[in-house]
């Protein structure tokens, strides 16, 4: 009963006979809200930390992949001038095959008409001793 | 032969090297489009710079100052130590070419407005040569320095300075022509271009070679001094190539194009202008002689190596300084280093005998058996082979940097060199002496000469000299030390190049399309009828155009095509082998090596040489086997013919020589054989003119004359026998009686006994 005109002056007892202005109910929920809140805080704050490492993680990742993809169109325009130094490499072989091929031409000619001349010089020589 | 190139690691110029040019041969000034000028030093390496106020496009070194030209429109002449001396202005726009002339008194500068003007060399404008609607790019001087060749986009343009001249033009590629050179020793043109090739012209602008095509336009091209070789540059490309356009390497440096080449002085090395800002320097290696068994190639630098083909014995000549000219032949190997000569006998590689040279600028060497020739920038200088100097012959209007082995030639008693500003003329020098034979007189042609060569071997009163003028025929003229010189005999025609043997006066050329051996051309002098006889002709086609007789040595013609390939051919060994015979005076030997060989030329060249010999029995044997009846009669007679100067006389008839035996009847004064010699020759206004002048057989000769023209039904033309025959009587009575004694008279002449010259 006199829990009832206590409560009708807006004072609780509670479980430890204490006097209260809160009802036992409001402030026990109150409580859990205050708990349920700190865990909510907690739970963000762990969220940002890892938001925070995850945008770090990505960063630097996107750091590699630029640089990486820096490499790659070095590398590939690389190649492609590489096709074009090769060819120009080739052709300057070519052009240096094509002389060597040319001195080849003459030094067969020259080794032709040597042989020519050496047979000549045989042949006299055999008429020279034969007509002795 | 190839060359040896040599950049530094990092580029002295930071913009791409306009032009390069030579001071002495180791000082090189190049300038670049960076504005600055830097001098290399090329013995300590260095380099110093000058900051020049504009951008220098182009520098041309003479003595002690040189040209710039630049593209404010502006020319230079800068001292060797940097301080412009003189600033002219001179084109709009750039100014794309600057030359001086070859004689130093003027220069020529081409700009990007189409003119062409000519200065003096104190700045001085003299005239404006030409006007163009195009830049342009090139222009050079002649040889004389008397015109100007210049490019106009495809053509070349040869302008003469003397006003009213009419130029030469002709288009000479299908790109615009970016670089002309005019070799003032050879007289050669040398162009390239937009198309990627380049050229060889010769004055007239007749094209000698053309190029296979580049990968990119041709930007830079030099003569060597001594116009035998240039190089070629393109992009990334150098090239050396034979003046006659065959290429002696290839290099493919990291250069940039090349926007100028430059030689030295000596013709050593060369310096290239790169676009990548580098200067090149490339000097000239493997430059491979051959003397019979001998070849030497100069492997670096300061080497020689040596080589005999028959016991493949090596050796390595190692000289102190830089080798500038090298020449092997007659068992002798000449060595011309910067700063002395060395002679090596092919006996000897061990102990070489060494002289001093008065300038290191040789740029010919011309060897004869007893002495050789060396010619440097200034003189002419003839020098035993122990390394004395023998003379050094003078010449008015003297310049040796036009002296070639074309234009100049020596044996064992004569120098032949032929004039540059008057090339009719040959001075001849005694070759020991370096007197002038004739008091000094030079030998003149009617034509302008092109080669000179003398014989090799003989005594030097028999030297003979081939000349090839400008009509391209050959002619041989017999020296005279003294008196006036006889005039000179044709032996071929169309004869692009020839050749003395070495051993023997035999003589080799290659004529239109044929390929000719004169085994004994002074057959021309004796009896021009076995000419034909005396030689040997082949079809030259395996030659191909333009090709040079290279060497006569024993009896193998070495003969380079056009292409640069050398062709050996053996000819028969006897002719040379008969001239030792005749040389030695061994007649008897000689009969028997032509029955031996039993070969027509070989009894043509014996009856040719006993003939010149007066060597009457051996030539009558000559004679008759080679199906020569007249002669052979003609032989007899003479020997019958008691007179000594008669018998040469006739001895001249029997050449077909009727002059020469006339002459040397009126000398020992033989009249009546004279007229009658003339009278035999239907030469009747020559008799009778003896007859009046020597007043005697002035009948006789009317009375031959009357029954010529009686024979022939004809009447008297001529004013002088029309003349005399009213005032002779003719009576064949007392003409063939006059006749007899005369016979008589001379049968009783004991000037020269019979026998005296028979068996000789």
């Amino acid at each position: 009963m006199a829990d009832e005109s206590l409560a009708a002056a807006g004072l609780y007892i509670d479980e430890l006979n204490k006097i209260r202005v809160l009802e036992p109910e409001v402030a026990q929920q109150t409580a859990e809200l205050k708990d349920e809140c700190k865990e909510f805080v907690d739970k963000i704050r762990e969220f940002h930390e890892r938001a925070d490492h995850f945008i770090q993680v990505a960063d630097t990742m996107s750091e590699a992949v630029e640089s990486e993809k820096m490499r790659v169109i070095g590398a590939r325009n690389l190649i492609k001038s590489m096709s074009k130094q090769r060819e120009a490499k080739e052709q300057q072989l070519l052009a240096l095959i094509g002389e060597k091929k040319l001195e080849l031409e003459r030094l067969r000619v020259q080794y032709e008409s040597l042989r020519r001349t050496e047979a000549d010089q045989l042949e006299f020589i055999e008429q020279f001793v034969l007509r002795k | 032969m190839r060359f040896k190139t040599s950049i530094l690691n990092k580029p002295k110029h930071t913009d791409l090297v306009s032009c390069v040019g030579w001071m002495s041969p180791d000082e090189v000034y190049s300038c670049s489009d960076d504005q600055q000028l830097l001098q290399w030093n090329l013995v300590s390496n260095e380099t110093t710079k000058w900051l020049p106020r504009t951008a220098v496009q182009k520098t041309k070194v003479g003595s002690e100052v040189f040209l710039l030209t630049a593209c404010d429109g502006k020319f230079y002449i800068v001292g060797r130590n940097g301080r412009i001396e003189k600033t002219v202005e001179a084109h709009r726009g750039a100014v794309l070419a600057g030359q001086w002339s070859h004689d130093g008194a003027g220069l020529v500068t081409a700009g990007e407005d189409g003119l062409v003007k000519i200065w003096s060399r104190s700045g001085m404008l003299r005239s404006t040569l030409a006007q163009v609607s195009v830049p342009v790019y090139g222009a050079a001087w002649a040889p004389d320095s008397d015109g100007v060749l210049y490019t106009t986009g495809t053509n070349l343009i040869i302008k003469p300075l003397a006003p009213n001249s009419k130029p030469i033009q002709w288009k000479a590629h299908d790109g615009v022509i970016l670089k002309v050179a005019w070799n003032p020793n050879t007289g050669l043109i040398l162009s390239g271009g937009e198309d990627t090739r380049y050229r060889v012209w010769d004055n007239f602008g007749r094209q000698l070679y053309t190029s296979t095509p580049h990968h990119h336009p041709i930007t830079s091209l030099a003569w060597s001094p001594d116009g035998q070789l240039f190089a070629v540059g393109s992009f990334n490309t150098l090239r050396l190539c034979d003046k006659a356009g065959w290429c002696h390497s290839l290099e493919k440096p990291s250069t940039g194009s090349i926007f100028n080449i430059a030689w030295s002085s000596d013709g050593t090395q060369f310096a290239g202008a790169c676009g990548n800002g580098h200067v090149i320097f490339s000097h000239i290696i493997e430059k491979h002689l051959e003397w019979k068994n001998y070849e030497a190639t100069v492997t670096s630098r300061k080497t020689i190596a040596l080589r005999d083909v028959t016991n493949e014995a090596w050796e390595k000549l190692e000289m102190r300084d830089r080798i500038i000219n090298v020449s092997l032949s007659y068992g002798y190997m000449v060595i011309i280093t910067s700063s002395q000569g060395y002679i090596y006998s092919t006996r000897n590689w061990n102990t070489p005998f060494i002289f001093d040279l008065k300038e290191s600028n040789v740029s010919l060497i011309v060897q004869a058996e007893r002495h050789f020739l060396v010619v440097d920038g200034a003189n002419v200088y003839v020098y035993s082979y122990d390394g004395r100097v023998l003379c050094a012959p003078r010449w008015p209007g003297m310049r040796t940097d036009v002296l070639n082995s074309r234009t100049v030639s020596l044996s064992n008693d004569t120098l032949a060199i032929r004039d540059k500003s008057d090339e009719k003329v040959v001075h001849l020098f005694d070759a020991t002496t370096g007197k002038g034979l004739n008091d000094g007189k030079a030998w003149s042609h009617k034509l302008e000469i092109v080669e000179v060569a003398l014989d090799k071997v003989g005594t030097a009163h028999e030297r003979r000299m081939a000349i090839v003028d400008r009509n391209r025929d050959l002619l041989l003229v017999t020296l005279q030390r003294v008196g006036t010189m006889s005039r000179a005999v044709k032996l071929g025609s169309m004869v692009q190049s020839l050749c003395w043997n070495d051993g023997a006066n035999m003589l080799a050329a290659l004529q239109d399309s044929k390929f000719t051996v004169w085994f004994y051309p002074a057959v021309v002098f004796v009896d021009r009828d076995m000419l034909q006889a005396t030689a040997m002709e082949r079809d030259a086609a395996e030659y191909g155009k333009n090709a040079v007789v290279d060497s006569f040595l024993d009896s193998v013609v070495t003969v380079r095509r056009a292409d640069g390939s050398l062709v050996t051919t053996s000819i028969t060994p006897y002719p040379a082998l008969l001239h030792s015979y005749v040389t030695a005076k061994r007649w008897d030997d000689a009969v028997r090596l032509a029955r031996f060989v039993k070969d027509d030329i070989v009894w043509a060249c014996l009856a040719a040489m006993s003939t010149a010999h007066k060597e009457l029995i051996t030539a009558e044997v000559a004679y008759a086997a080679i199906d020569q009846a007249e002669k052979v009669q003609y032989i007899r007679y003479i020997k019958e013919i008691p007179i000594k100067e008669v018998r040469v006389a006739e001895m001249a008839m029997l050449g077909g020589h009727i002059g020469d035996a006339e002459a040397t009847l009126v000398q020992s004064g033989l009249y009546f054989r004279a007229i009658m010699l003339n009278l035999m020759t239907y030469n009747f206004e020559r008799a009778l003119q003896l007859a009046i002048r020597h007043k005697t057989h002035v009948d006789t000769v009317v009375a031959y004359r009357k029954r010529y023209l009686a024979r022939f039904n004809k009447t008297e033309t001529s004013k002088l026998f029309q003349q005399y025959e009213k005032q002779v009587n003719v009576d064949w009575k007392t003409i063939n009686e006059k006749i007899a004694m005369e016979y008589q008279r001379e049968r009783e002449k004991p000037t020269s006994p019979q026998s005296n010259f028979v068996d000789t």
